[in-house]
């Protein structure tokens, strides 16, 4: 597992460099062409907006201002945003593997796959997976790392468009070594903390920090990978328990919901032409 | 810009973006890069990776705050006290590059022994006018300048430096800025550290610098501090003016400013009678042989524009039909001109992607002013706020006699052509796609409007020979970019032999360079700076190859695209060297002498002469001074503007305290357009400030009908200090007024931290922040910050103060 998440696609966010620009946030929007959210004034604390993620905003700039003694510290910045964990807890919580950990290491979403369910939501530590209430059809939404421009060779969008290089995009292995790196060259400047290292088993969007991640609400999640706490429990269920009716509804129900979402792939491409 | 012309000769970025990686010290005044000009962060981020200090000067904490090594606040409208205190302190310590100094500054010309500064004013001062009889220079009887090379001589413009700066000391400074002397002193240190030979420290600046009543001035402490330091022609070192635009750069060196025409030459005025006249008074002299003086060339470049503008129409007989240019009276910057709509001397206008509706000082007038029209063309992507002033908010569209037109302009990515960046690269870029519907490049419809206003002239006019005889062979109805650009560069005219250089060229070959254009109509040349852009070998401007960074390791990637001046990356390069040709900074040398080539190695030298002096340290005859565009070969640090030789501060026009440097208020020199509405800090005792942040775009007409952008903007908002909040009752996300003297504005309060009060001279003095963004058309609104900021400019270039104005704010009722 080690050796295997090492050489996973993984990047690291490093806040002493970020700028808080937000081209981050456009970039994302415009290869993924997800509609703009009506918004007012700031959603969060400094320039935060959109207020959360959404089925439309997949990743998003937090602002927040370090006061020490009533004397401003320092203005610091903090990228949300799918964790793409080694172990990942929506992963594990979707019945219909809908939801996929490749062994690149983006955690990928198969639409027509997905039955709805939301098991995923319930279970991610992070709040990540966001879903579609307001259409017909409603999908998962959340990052992918561009899974598709990755497949070409690209950067993941945000990535290459951060101007001031604080997002790196590379394999986990050797961007853990350059995040140690970086914090004993400037112990001063960073919180001696890799985020993602081993939350939750460890995760491929790898942070570090001139503040404690708790400053922006990000909680504290354990090291324990999320499917471990449930891996006993389910193999100690009986498969009996599990109704053949129960069974056949949910068989049914996912064949009628891949149809609908064929059907609506198609209209939208005959739309398109 | 004006400042660095009148300091080093040209007035552009003096280095390039990729050079800020090279500096040990990068100090941003007056700017917000990493909002305002977020790419070039990428080279202040590699800067800073290799060890190079980040110093942020700013009213407000910035995002580019937040990456800094030292943040030192100060209140707007000071910078002049504040980089002042800075130049006392190397001066009185002497932390100067004192060869750099000696060699290549005026430092040690002498000055008119009646010059001086009394109660603020620098002699003999009438109608807002210097009469500049005390700033002159010493002179032998041959014309040369008289100097001191030991520096010792009281007359001289070191000592005289010396003695002026020496009224900035820090606890003074700090009074007149809020900034604490430790911090000033922590500012100074890091700063003045790179007077070291080998060291460089790069100033950011941007319109927090120009945007005042002494913008000018603003500068020219840059200048002299950078000058001093030994910063300037030296990788990671110079002042970069970063442009607020793509292509602001462009459009100066294409002259689209009311006092010049392209390349910097004059805008011809009203008693330049004829060529011979206009080229008296335009062409600098010097008697000093070692001075290349290089804008002795002036009258080839005016000729060969005029020989660009009127082909075989501009001859020897007609003065190459100068006289068809139009002559200034004056009286054409921004504020002039809505001044003259608002009283209806001007009635019509045509305003080609300018949004000063929203951008404008004093916005409600200029919205009125637009009223005053008989018509307004707008050549827009779409409609802004300027084209549907008629409808705006409060207005009766029918009482609005103004004739608008719309015309749909293609966008940057739907036609091809070069766009001048702030490094002064050239870059060409090619049509993505075509532009949608009846929307047409700038190129097609000025070409349009020539050929219906030369059938229109074609029957008859006042005076038709400028237009019925211009040259405009441009190919057709879509003219072609090349050909523009080839015009640009310029032609040889005539078969041509230069045997000094061994060259011959025949009519119709590109020139080039623009040491080969003349003053007899052999050549034509559209912009004397752009010469050799596009060649015979091709448009240089199209080129995309970069460096080897193990050979190119400054990182000049001379075969990207084209600068000018001849493709020359880093201007007053010789500067870096000393008098015998060598790099001040040998690990990272921008030119070297070759004393067996005889020969500049690395970026293109400022000028091919010879250094000053020879390897065994004697005179070099043949060598020219480094600072090749003033008259005298140096850089000024005692220079030639409207409002004095050396930077003095001033206060704002309204300001909350007195000038406690003088008896002098504000810039003596400056035009005061409505003396009626100065607010005074009795009823207005809050300073504001304007900006820009990274999710908007100048007026908004592109960013805010851009629903991305929209989402992560989508209202004005004033920043507040929390110390203010308190005061007024104010919470985060309330909606306050804000009222000055011109108007008042609704709007959401931000409480920050960000913002402090300002401690000056025992009072405290509050500061807030509004972005200026937002107007009333496109697809988030909001009100315009520029409906409270005065029409008052700067004495030099007429920049508008939007920077600093006062204000009221309080809780807004029923909103």
């Amino acid at each position: 597992m080690e050796e295997n998440s090492n050489n996973q696609k993984a990047y690291l966010y490093d806040n002493t460099k970020c700028i808080g620009c937000r081209a981050c946030q456009v970039a994302c929007k415009q290869w993924k062409n997800l509609p703009a959210e009506k918004t007012e004034f700031f959603g969060g604390p400094g320039y935060q907006n959109p207020a959360k993620l959404s089925s439309s905003t997949f990743t998003l700039i937090k602002y927040h201002e370090e006061v020490e003694e009533d004397k401003l510290k320092d203005w610091v910045f903090f990228k949300e945003q799918c964790r793409h964990c080694l172990e990942p807890a929506c992963v594990s919580a979707c019945l219909v593997k809908a939801l996929e950990k490749t062994p690149e290491g983006p955690v990928i979403y198969h639409e027509n796959l997905c039955m709805g369910c939301r098991y995923c939501m319930i279970s991610c530590p992070f709040d990540i997976p966001k879903f579609q209430y307001h259409k017909v059809i409603p999908l998962i939404q959340k990052c992918n790392y561009c899974y598709d421009r990755l497949e070409e060779g690209l950067l993941p969008a945000c990535s290459q468009t951060c101007p001031s290089g604080a997002i790196k995009f590379g394999t986990r292995g050797e961007l853990i070594e350059e995040a140690r790196e970086r914090i004993f060259k400037n112990p001063d400047r960073y919180v001696n903390h890799i985020y993602g290292e081993h939350e939750v088993g460890g995760t491929s969007t790898l942070c570090i920090s001139s503040v404690p991640l708790e400053k922006f609400g990000v909680r504290d999640v354990g090291t324990t990978p999320i499917p471990s706490y449930s891996k006993q429990f389910l193999t100690a269920v009986p498969v009996v328990i599990i109704g053949a009716a129960t069974f056949c509804t949910a068989l049914y129900w996912i064949a009628k919901r891949r149809e609908a979402v064929a059907e609506a792939e198609n209209k939208t491409e005959i739309k398109e032409e | 810009m004006a400042s660095l012309a009148a300091t080093y000769g040209r007035g552009a970025m003096t280095n390039h973006w990729g050079d800020i990686a090279n500096s040990d010290c990068v100090i941003v005044i007056g700017s917000n890069p990493a909002e305002n000009h977020p790419l070039s962060f990428k080279h202040v981020a590699r800067a800073k990776d290799k060890g190079a200090k980040l110093i942020v000067i700013d009213p407000r904490f910035t995002r580019t705050a937040s990456l800094a090594d030292i943040y030192a606040p100060l209140r707007s409208g000071t910078d002049i006290a504040f980089i002042n205190s800075i130049i006392n302190y190397a001066l009185a310590n002497n932390l100067v590059n004192q060869d750099y100094v000696l060699t290549h500054t005026n430092a040690s010309f002498l000055i008119n022994p009646d010059f001086d500064i009394t109660d603020g004013i620098f002699g003999e001062l009438k109608d807002g006018k210097y009469s500049k009889a005390t700033w002159g220079l010493q002179k032998n009887t041959d014309g040369t300048i008289k100097k001191d090379p030991t520096l010792a001589d009281p007359a001289c413009v070191y000592q005289q430096m010396k003695k002026y700066f020496a009224r900035y000391d820090f606890e003074t400074v700090s009074k007149i800025t809020g900034t604490s002397v430790e911090t000033l002193k922590k500012v100074a240190d890091t700063i003045c550290a790179t007077h070291e030979p080998d060291k460089a420290a790069v100033i950011m600046y941007a319109m927090g610098t120009t945007q005042h009543t002494v913008g000018t001035q603003n500068i020219r402490t840059y200048a002299i501090l950078q000058t001093l330091l030994g910063n300037i022609g030296v990788a990671g070192g110079g002042i970069d003016a970063m442009r607020g635009e793509s292509n602001v750069q462009g459009s100066t060196d294409f002259g689209l400013l009311f006092h010049i025409i392209p390349g910097y030459l004059k805008c011809p005025a009203v008693e330049h009678v004829d060529l011979k006249t206009y080229l008296e008074k335009c062409t600098p002299k010097t008697a000093d042989k070692q001075s290349a003086n290089w804008w002795g060339n002036y009258p080839k470049y005016i000729t060969s524009l005029l020989k660009a503008f009127w082909g075989d129409n501009a001859t020897a007989e007609n003065d190459y039909a100068f006289n068809y240019l139009p002559k200034t009276g004056g009286g054409y910057s921004h504020i002039a001109i809505f001044e003259a709509m608002e009283k209806g001397t001007i009635k019509g206008c045509l305003l080609l992607g300018q949004n000063p509706a929203v951008g404008g000082p004093n916005a409600n007038i200029e919205r009125k002013a637009l009223g005053n029209l008989d018509w307004l063309v707008a050549v827009d992507l779409w409609e802004t706020d300027t084209s549907v002033f008629w409808k705006r908010p409060g207005t009766n569209p029918a009482d609005i006699k103004t004739e608008v037109f719309l015309l749909p302009a293609a966008s940057s990515v739907e036609k091809e052509g070069s766009v001048s960046n702030s490094s002064r690269w050239a870059q060409w870029r090619y049509a993505a796609v075509t532009p949608p519907g009846e929307a047409k490049s700038d190129l097609w419809i000025i070409s349009q409007l020539y050929k219906k206003l030369k059938e229109s002239y074609n029957s008859g006019g006042k005076f038709p020979e400028p237009i019925v005889k211009l040259s405009w062979n441009f190919g057709g109805e879509e003219p072609d970019p090349n050909l523009v650009a080839k015009e640009v560069n310029g032609y040889f005219l005539a078969d041509v032999d230069f045997p000094d250089k061994g060259k011959s060229f025949k009519k119709g070959d590109l020139v080039p360079g623009f040491a080969f254009l003349k003053d007899n109509g052999s050549t034509s040349c559209g912009c004397w700076i752009y010469c050799a852009s596009y060649v015979n070998e091709g448009n240089m401007m199209a080129r995309r190859k970069r460096s080897d960074p193990a050979k190119d390791t400054i990182g000049l990637n001379p075969e990207w695209a084209w600068c000018w001046p001849v493709n020359r990356r880093i201007i007053y390069n010789r500067a870096s060297c000393d008098a015998q040709g060598n790099p001040y900074a040998p690990q990272k040398p921008v030119v070297k002498f070759n004393w067996e080539t005889g020969k500049w190695a690395g970026d293109v030298p400022d000028g091919p002469w010879p250094p000053l002096k020879k390897q065994d340290g004697t005179n070099n005859p043949e060598g020219k001074y480094s600072f090749i565009m003033t008259a005298e070969g140096h850089a000024c640090l005692f220079a030639d503007l409207a409002d004095g030789p050396f930077p003095e501060h001033y206060e704002p026009l309204e300001s909350p305290v007195s000038n406690l440097m003088s008896k002098q208020q504000n810039n003596p020199a400056i035009k005061i357009w409505r003396k009626d509405e100065i607010g005074k800090s009795e009823q207005y005792p809050i300073v504001a400030t304007t900006y820009r942040v990274s999710e908007h775009w100048q007026a908004g007409a592109m960013s805010r009908n851009l629903p991305w952008l929209a989402e992560l903007m989508p209202n004005a908002f004033v920043e507040i200090s929390n110390e203010l909040a308190v005061e007024k009752g104010i919470n985060n996300g309330d909606k306050v007024k804000i009222s000055t003297i011109r108007g008042a504005i609704d709007i959401y309060a931000l409480v920050t931290s960000r913002l402090k009060p300002f401690q000056l001279n025992g009072s405290t003095i509050h500061e807030v922040g509004i972005i200026w963004h937002f107007g009333y058309a496109g697809l988030v609104t909001g009100p315009s910050a520029n409906e409270l900021t005065p029409h008052v400019g700067d004495a030099n270039t007429m920049i508008p103060e939007y920077k600093a104005f006062l204000c009221n704010i309080e809780k807004a009722i029923g909103v």
